[in-house]
């Protein structure tokens, strides 16, 4: 009676929780063709069964609406796994199946049996088994149970129970095991007659059969355990039982039958109810003991990798000279990481941060103001800051530090203020270190600027005294060419000049010279003294301006002629020139010495004409004195050599010596000393175009000096015009 | 010298009728003149070498020489050696510049086109006496010519 009253009020309790009707939700089952009574396919082709119907009750009594299709049980088996349908209402619950499916209070509990062809008599128990071919339905716990006792290796499943009976009655397999009951309805439903339950008991195959659902899904797992628990304390599930065991009871009801009942079905009913409340108990506890289990597992998990991150972060903070710290505002508690204390120079044992007062006394007098007055800011306003600061620690070093800091706010109050601090001492030190360098290198980068400014600056100017050169040069070169033309021009004119006069002076002077003497020739007979010395005289002045026509083309040819130079050994020159000069009378009469002189490099036929007319006048104006005496000699002077030439002749007066080197110009007289007065100046022209001197020294009647000078054998020769020169 | 009196065996090229007198003079003295053939320009010149135009009648036989001045009217004197040294019936006639032009120049020019001799004409008529006599021993009388 107890538990009667237990019943009632948990179904009193249950109705008040139910779910309202007018939210019911849908889910969606499926049930197997034949495993009757609990599950089958009626005359009109819907589900039907007692776990069907159970399902449907307590789906119903926790307000939900079931959809219920039909299929192989490996298949719905599957469905459920996959999420295709919400639930299964019959199956068995095994260990193999905790994994895949979460399974509501148990419903029924019912052992299994074997059942062999009629006839057999060699199985008596499990053992008898071993070795035999035993048929199941696939999936089906029987399967499991079979691999789990290891019963036999030979198994033969098939996609229902009902063709395992068939397989087994038309002998291709020894046995089959499954429930009991449903075994024996299948085999009367399906009439094989052939086939029997051994009378034999399987206690490892009790099987509590419950509805299942996907595993997880808790919320319908605790809907379907609430439509349970309704329909077994409403008696529903008796009824529903009632009608789809009947069968299986005896029709008449004796008293022994009555017994029977009150035996088979209202003590285990009520024992089922019990069974049923420990079960769920205990699964609660199972349940709540793996979770806390779960729990603690968690949290020394927890404990683990936090120890293990604080070692990395100390590990960090050493390495990186960095360190954390949280201020509380409510309590004005500080704590620092141990990054922290090593920044500040304090061991851990030895500070204690607590008081705020304490710490910032590490910071110089400055920086202490700074830092209390936006700490001061940070806590009024919120906000963050980032601070550079210079320690003062009791280590005594000079330590520079970066601090940054964050407020975390609550309800528009300063709960907390956490950051960092960061010995950056390293840091500003390589700064300092970069400034100078950089300092120092931007000096070197001015003073090379300058130096190069002051380089351009003279380059600019010495390019533009370049340009300004080249533009001269220019210039000179086009006046230059254009002198050269006019030159070449008047060249050119003194050229046809000279031809003729060659030709055109010369005719009528031949003709003077001519008809004089045709005159002295014819007529002879017809002149007197005077007559003859008269035309004498004509011939003679024809005769004289031919020589000085001759004289002056050679001066104009010698200034217009090439210059070919090479060596010329001048000692040789001044004998062969002497011999081919001086005639015979002279060369007995003279006595010439000549010195050894270094070969210079010169033209050798102007030279010869130079010597030939120094020697001309040499022997001419000796010509009357007692001496008759020619020296020839060099001496080196500098760069130069100086030829000269001396002679103990007429001399001349010195104060005209300037004149001597004129064209035309004469000291003597011609009826003292003949000649045209070209000589000398064809020996000057001949001297300048060779880069030389021209001089004189001699005195009346005391002989003359004649000095020429020609540079030392250097490859070529300055050309110089002759400034004097006609 | 027992020559036809129609031969000419001196072809004097000159304008100057002063040195034409001069010339026969000294042609003369050395016994020279009875075939001397005196033509005034290098054109007419050219006609007698060439028998042409008025001298396109000229017995066939060539002179034995040709004094040449260079300074002449009309085609000047080394262009009438050019032309005369440039055709092969001309060109074994020996030619001999006589001119008053000592330049260099006038005498390579007429070395190069072929003169068989060139003589400056000297002022002093003795000396042109000489020379004209050494030219006449040596051309007239020495030289051997092809068909003498």
């Amino acid at each position: 009676m107890k538990k009667f009253h237990v019943i009632i009020a948990m179904q009193l309790l249950l109705l008040v929780i139910q779910a309202n009707p007018n939210t019911r939700q849908t889910i969606n089952i499926a049930s197997e063709p034949d495993y009757p009574p609990f599950c089958l396919v009626d005359e009109k082709g819907n589900a039907a069964g007692f776990s069907i119907e159970l399902f449907r009750a307590a789906a119903d009594a926790a307000g939900l609406r079931v959809n219920v299709r039909i299929g192989v049980w490996n298949q719905i088996k599957r469905d459920l796994i996959s999420g295709r349908i919400d639930a299964l209402p019959l199956v068995g619950r095994t260990p193999e199946r905790e994994e895949l499916f979460d399974f509501t209070i148990p419903y029924i509990s019912l052992r299994g049996a074997v059942f062999v062809r009629r006839g057999t008599s060699a199985i008596h128990s499990l053992q008898d088994l071993k070795g035999r071919e035993i048929a199941v339905m696939k999936g089906d716990n029987a399967e499991e149970f079979i691999r789990r006792e290891g019963v036999s290796e030979k198994i033969l499943t098939t996609n229902t129970f009902e063709e395992a009976f068939r397989e087994l009655a038309a002998g291709r397999c020894d046995a089959v095991i499954t429930q009991r009951v449903m075994g024996i309805r299948l085999l009367e439903a399906k009439k094989i007659k052939s086939v029997i339950p051994l009378d034999l008991q399987l206690p490892q195959f009790r099987q509590d059969f419950c509805f299942a659902v996907r595993e997880g899904n808790r919320e319908l797992l605790a809907l379907l355990n609430e439509g349970l628990s309704i329909i077994i304390a409403n008696d529903t599930y008796q009824k529903i039982r009632d009608r789809w065991f009947r069968p299986v009871i005896k029709e008449r009801y004796a008293l022994k039958d009555i017994l029977i009942i009150a035996l088979y079905i209202l003590i285990p009913a009520a024992i089922l109810s019990t069974v049923f409340w420990i079960a769920v108990l205990r699964r609660e506890v199972r349940r709540r003991t793996r979770y806390l289990n779960e729990l603690v597992a968690k949290h020394a998990n927890t404990l683990e990798s936090l120890r293990k991150q604080k070692l990395l972060l100390n590990e960090m903070e050493r390495a990186s000279k960095i360190g954390g710290w949280e201020y509380d505002a409510e309590s004005g508690n500080t704590i620092w990481t141990e990054g922290t204390y090593d920044v500040y120079g304090v061991s851990k044992s030895g500070f204690d941060p607590l008081s705020y007062n304490r710490y910032i006394s590490f910071y110089r007098l400055a920086d202490q103001k700074k830092l209390d007055r936006v700490f001061r800011r940070i806590l009024e306003t919120g906000g963050s800051f980032n601070l550079v600061l210079r320690l003062n620690p009791p280590d005594g070093s000079g330590k520079w530090i970066r601090t940054r800091g964050q407020a975390e706010m609550i309800n528009g109050k300063v709960k907390r203020v956490f950051g960092n601090i960061m010995d950056i001492t390293e840091q500003i030190q390589a700064e300092t270190e970069l400034k100078e360098m950089k300092n120092e290198l931007e000096g070197q980068v001015r003073e090379r600027t300058a130096e190069l400014r002051k380089k351009i600056g003279k380059l600019d100017r010495s390019q533009k005294a370049m340009i300004y050169m080249v533009e001269d040069l220019n210039r000179i070169t086009g006046e230059l060419k254009e002198e050269r033309r006019k030159l070449n021009l008047s060249n050119r004119e003194l050229e046809a000049f000279t031809y003729s006069v060659s030709h055109d002076l010369r005719a009528p002077l031949r003709a003077v010279d001519g008809f004089s003497r045709f005159l002295q020739e014819d007529y002879s007979g017809k002149l007197d003294g005077e007559g003859k010395r008269l035309i004498q005289t004509i011939r003679n002045s024809a005769v004289k301006m031919d020589r000085l026509i001759t004289d002056l083309l050679e001066l104009s040819r010698i200034s217009r002629r090439d210059m070919h130079l090479g060596d010329v050994d001048m000692k040789e020159v001044v004998e062969s020139v002497y011999h081919e000069t001086a005639n015979e009378n002279q060369l007995k009469a003279f006595s010439i010495s000549i010195e050894k002189m270094p070969a210079v490099k010169c033209d050798a036929q102007l030279i010869k004409q130079v010597w030939k007319n120094l020697i001309e006048n040499a022997l001419k104006y000796s010509s009357k004195s007692k001496t008759k005496r020619i020296e020839v000699g060099s001496r080196i002077d500098g760069g130069s050599i100086v030829f000269f030439i001396k002679d103990r002749g007429a001399g001349f007066d010195e104060r005209y010596k300037d004149k001597l080197f004129g064209v035309f110009q004469r000291l003597h007289k011609e009826d003292e000393f003949r000649g045209t007065g070209v000589g000398l100046a064809i020996v000057q022209r001949i001297i300048h175009r060779q880069g030389g001197a021209v001089w004189a020294e001699g005195a009346i009647n005391k002989g003359a000096a004649f000095y020429f000078t020609l540079p030392r054998k250097t490859g070529k020769l300055p050309e110089r015009e002759d400034e004097n020169a006609e | 010298m027992q020559n036809n009196k129609n031969e000419v065996e001196i072809l004097l090229v000159e304008d100057n009728p002063n040195d034409i007198e001069i010339t026969l003079r000294a042609l003369k003295k050395n016994r020279l003149t009875n075939q001397v053939q005196v033509v005034r320009d290098g054109e007419e010149a050219l006609d007698f070498v060439l028998a042409k135009g008025k001298f396109k009648d000229r017995p066939l036989k060539n002179p034995k020489i040709i004094l040449l001045d260079l300074k002449l009217p009309k085609v000047s004197g080394l262009e009438v050696l050019k032309e005369i040294k440039s055709r092969p019936e001309s060109k074994i006639i020996p030619v001999i510049v006589m001119t008053s032009s000592q330049e260099e120049s006038d005498m390579i020019q007429s070395y190069r086109l072929g003169v068989n001799s060139y003589i400056v004409k000297p002022v002093d008529f003795d000396k042109f006496v000489d020379a004209v006599r050494a030219l006449g021993m040596y051309w007239l009388l020495l030289n051997k010519l092809p068909g003498e």
